[in-house]
């Protein structure tokens, strides 16, 4: 289901970030996937994105097959990445922290 | 459209990873000092042992707050691994020096948060870290009071038996 009634908090090159106008969740689309996320969810994705190794893809001998195993909200998800994929998701998941007044915390 | 992330979270996101690195260092810090305690243990020296089992403590303590002020704020503290801790030792000097180093990159390691709080302009952590700043000061002190007496009274035979007898007196 897309969350056509949500307003996009952040779109990069494969994936989108919405934000429902009630509630408080986020919706990612990911490779066509629609995933409710929590606040404490979507940390935990950050956490993950942030700990694959992306220099490890350039390098055969540290990562063979150049795909990423990423497994989300306690295993509810699982997705396999291709080295353009993650490198954009770690485009998108900053992206979606930098647009909150969180990342600068005083008004504008 | 409301700011979820703002609302849920009251510390700058990059900050929070900060702190969690923070925390894995003080893991590894306080491992290090059980370590420490350990070789002094097994080599009589009862008042050096005491103290870094103390050590080990309140750097298990450190990272405590660390690890509730990020929950407590919204984020998502992480429970640190601790490896490559080191158990050998050639004597008690070695110990203190590098108690010494470990203590200054900790130093280091917490004014990097606070130069990245000011960047961000995160004010709560800043005032947060604050404590952990004098903190790092009065660990530092301490520590080269010990270094001190090795320079007083040298390094071999009775006078270790000596300085460990004293070693209870740096933290006054």
């Amino acid at each position: 289901m897309r969350p056509e009634m949500e307003r996009v908090l952040f779109k990069s090159k494969y994936y989108t970030a919405y934000q429902p106008e009630k509630g408080r969740c986020f919706f990612v689309e990911i490779q066509g996937r629609i995933i409710r996320m929590s606040f404490c969810q979507l940390l935990a994705f950050r956490q993950k994105v942030s700990a694959i190794n992306l220099d490890a893809h350039f390098y055969s001998d540290l990562n063979h097959s150049g795909t990423e195993i990423l497994v989300l909200c306690n295993r509810e998800h699982i997705f396999i990445l291709d080295t353009k994929e993650v490198i954009d998701l770690k485009v998108f998941i900053h992206g979606i922290f930098e647009k909150s007044s969180a990342s600068t915390l005083v008004s504008a | 459209m409301k700011d979820l992330v703002r609302e849920r979270l009251s510390i700058n996101v990059d900050v929070m990873d900060l702190l969690n690195k923070q925390i894995a260092k003080e893991a590894h810090s306080s491992s290090i000092y059980l370590a420490m305690a350990s070789w002094c243990d097994h080599n009589a020296l009862d008042n050096s042992a005491h103290f870094f089992y103390k050590q080990a403590e309140e750097e298990r303590e450190h990272m405590m707050k660390i690890f509730k002020f990020i929950n407590d704020n919204g984020g998502t503290a992480y429970s640190p691994e601790v490896k490559n801790i080191p158990h050998d030792y050639n004597s008690l000097e070695e110990i203190f020096e590098s108690a010494l180093e470990q203590e200054i990159a900790i130093t280091k390691s917490i004014h990097n948060i606070v130069i990245k709080c000011r960047k961000v302009n995160d004010f709560a952590t800043e005032h947060f870290i604050q404590w952990f700043v004098e903190e790092q000061m009065e660990e530092e002190q301490v520590i080269r009071k010990a270094l001190d007496l090795f320079d007083l009274m040298g390094n071999n035979g009775i006078s270790i038996k000596l300085i460990d007898e004293r070693i209870p007196s740096i933290k006054e």
